[in-house]
């Protein structure tokens, strides 16, 4: 793949589609102006712009050539002010390739490279290539010992391959689309909703025919409501059926391979060495059911806008089949321990405390001023005392050799394992009721995305628990 | 908790810290004066003015007389071979643990107030984290920071 290689034309109407978009409120504010008088120079101009935009793409398209030489990817590109950039292959970091609709329609696919650097943007990104070229071109900048990694099932899902390779089943993704995060707030909305129709029914009930008319109105807001609730959760499941359609991931001993989406295919590529903590979460929906999701935090690299700050691994499973997913695709980090050290009894008042002094005061003030409304802030109250005692009692920690494992809720409950070697730095701090009671709280940071830290904090240690984990940390002491 | 370090800051720092507090502090009684001076031209009541007065008394006692003594007292520091312990909070106390090999890189910082007592602060970058020792000795200042960027360059194999 010596010869320099033009993206496939398609590639200008993307061009094309991102011109306009960098001059749509330019435009909007021309025809907003010259709505009235000269609409006829407005289109006039318009027609030229739009013949420049064109010409524009196509010289774009034209000029941009890439080709893979002396083990770099090499890119020219520029109209007026020619621009090249290679790229050298052991540099890179990580390829994606993600497919949208456009792109499916033509077999295409995006190639996005990047390197180790923290722009918000990829290193370099070939709008359009043909997804055969974007397989090829993936197999040939993978550089060192991974040429042989078996990874074409982007291309042929059928292909066999020796590496381990997980997809989620269709009842499965369902099940995760109606236990998504959106459900609860609608479930809490639909119960706000009800009280309410409950206070108001009987009361129109009684009137006159005409209040009851009202009431039926009000019937009928309450139906429409609930069906609105109803469609929002619906959306809520196609989303996700949309988003994590299809996920597959694939593993090697380097890299860890996701494919996703029904309409937009993606295809993510994890290096194994810049996962800095692996989490599993169960959602307060979820748990009781014993569903989870697994995912990782990757350092730096681009963020794209709508991308989560952490990788889904798999975005829903069993959990006890949690172990088995880490002994295939993680081995370092198998072996999940599930008795963990817990927090003191004496951290529980300051957990509750915590969780619920604002609806506390919210219930005192509702009692004082609408001393009939007092259970809205009371059930609210009483909520929170169970999360507050609930964060207490799912707090914990273990160390394993290297390992840690911490245990926090803040909704969900997230356990956490870390590498000694992935902590960038601990801290212990103590406020003056935390020393009377001899509590601590731990903070760790790791590497997140974008060069920005990702802190763990664990509140109300016991303290000679933190002291032993600073010592596990102190390099001091090895 | 452990030991804390044993390294304090320079005393200079109580000064230097005084000072900056004096400034903001001086906006404040700029904003008590208008006040009056509002109060007056306007026929106002003075009530406004007299209760700026007693906010900004109590914080410039607090501010400026009683904190950069007290936050100096728990600052401290200690660099070892493999890490960096540093302390300070007044209510909160805080110690954290910044080992050698994660550092990126050290500044020494001067603003003018510093500069006025030959004082300088180190601030230590890791991926993730900043950390910063407050008002040292100038010397020391840049001798620390020559000093961790030595021991910082022992690499490891990743992130």
């Amino acid at each position: 793949m010596s010869e320099a290689k033009r993206l496939h034309p398609a590639a200008i109407i993307f061009n094309l589609i991102k011109t306009i978009r960098e001059f749509l409120f330019a435009i909007i504010l021309g025809f907003i102006t010259f709505r009235d008088e000269s609409l006829l120079y407005f289109i006039l101009i318009l027609a030229g712009l739009v013949v420049i935009f064109i010409t524009s793409s196509v010289l774009t398209w034209y000029r941009y050539t890439y080709r893979v030489e002396d083990d770099e990817l090499r890119i020219e590109y520029g109209v007026f002010i020619r621009k090249k950039r290679y790229i050298s292959k052991n540099r890179i970091q990580s390829i994606d390739l993600t497919s949208g609709v456009i792109h499916r329609i033509f077999k295409l696919t995006k190639v996005q490279i990047e390197t180790a650097g923290s722009g918000t943007d990829a290193e370099a990104s070939l709008s359009a290539v043909k997804l055969a070229e974007g397989e090829a071109l993936r197999q040939e900048l993978k550089s060192r010992s991974l040429e042989s990694a078996g990874d074409d099932e982007f291309a042929d899902e059928t292909a066999e391959t020796s590496n381990p390779s997980s997809t989620i089943r269709f009842k499965r993704l369902f099940l995760a689309g109606t236990t998504s995060g959106s459900i609860g707030v609608i479930m809490a909305l639909a119960a706000t909703a009800f009280s309410q129709v409950e206070q108001f029914i009987p009361e129109q009930f009684y009137e006159s025919s005409v209040q009851w008319l009202i009431g039926l109105g009000i019937i009928i807001i309450a139906v429409m409501t609930i069906v609105g609730l109803l469609l929002l959760w619906l959306f809520g499941i196609a989303g996700t059926i949309i988003k994590y359609g299809n996920f597959t991931i694939t593993g090697n001993e380097h890299e860890l391979f996701i494919t996703r989406g029904l309409l937009e295919k993606k295809q993510v590529t994890i290096p194994l060495k810049r996962i800095q903590a692996v989490g599993i979460q169960e959602s307060i929906i979820r748990q009781p059911l014993g569903f989870v999701t697994v995912y990782a935090e990757v350092a730096g690299g681009s963020m794209r806008k709508g991308e989560d700050f952490s990788s889904i691994l798999f975005p829903i499973m069993k959990r006890d089949e949690v172990e088995d997913f880490l002994q295939t695709f993680l081995p370092a980090y198998a072996g999940l321990q599930r008795e963990l050290r817990p927090l003191p009894k004496r951290a529980r008042k300051f957990y509750i405390m915590r969780s619920s002094i604002l609806f506390l005061l919210a219930t005192v003030a509702v009692g004082i001023f609408f001393p009939s409304f007092i259970w809205a802030p009371l059930v609210l109250l009483a909520g929170s005392v169970f999360l507050g005692w609930l964060r207490h009692k799912d707090g914990g920690f273990r160390v394993q050799g290297r390992r840690l494992t911490i245990r926090h809720r803040l909704f969900s409950r997230n356990t956490i394992m870390i590498f000694h070697k992935r902590i960038q730095a601990f801290e212990e701090k103590q406020h003056k009721v935390q020393k009377l009671q001899r509590l601590e709280t731990m903070r760790l940071s790791i590497v997140g995305t974008m060069g920005a830290g990702t802190h763990f904090t664990m509140k109300d240690l016991e303290e000679s628990h933190t002291d032993e984990l600073s010592d596990w940390y102190s390099h001091r002491s090895q | 908790m452990r030991q804390p370090p044993i390294n304090r800051i320079a005393p200079d720092a109580i000064k230097a810290w005084k000072i900056s507090a004096a400034i903001a502090e001086g906006m404040l009684w700029l904003i008590t004066i208008a006040l009056f001076v509002v109060a007056f031209i306007f026929e106002f009541s003075y009530w406004f003015g007299a209760v700026a007065v007693l906010i900004s008394g109590m914080t410039t006692l607090f501010f400026v007389f009683l904190l950069p003594k007290l936050r100096w007292r728990r600052w401290r520091y200690e660099v070892f071979e493999q890490e960096i312990y540093i302390q300070h909070g007044i209510l909160i106390v805080s110690r954290t643990l910044v080992p050698m090999i994660r550092v990126q890189h050290v500044d020494t910082k001067q603003g003018p107030i510093l500069k006025k007592y030959n004082l300088a602060s180190v601030e230590i970058s890791t991926a993730a984290t900043t950390h910063e020792i407050p008002a040292l000795l100038e010397e020391d200042a840049s001798e620390l920071r020559d000093r961790i960027s030595a021991l910082a360059r022992v690499d490891e194999d990743d992130v």
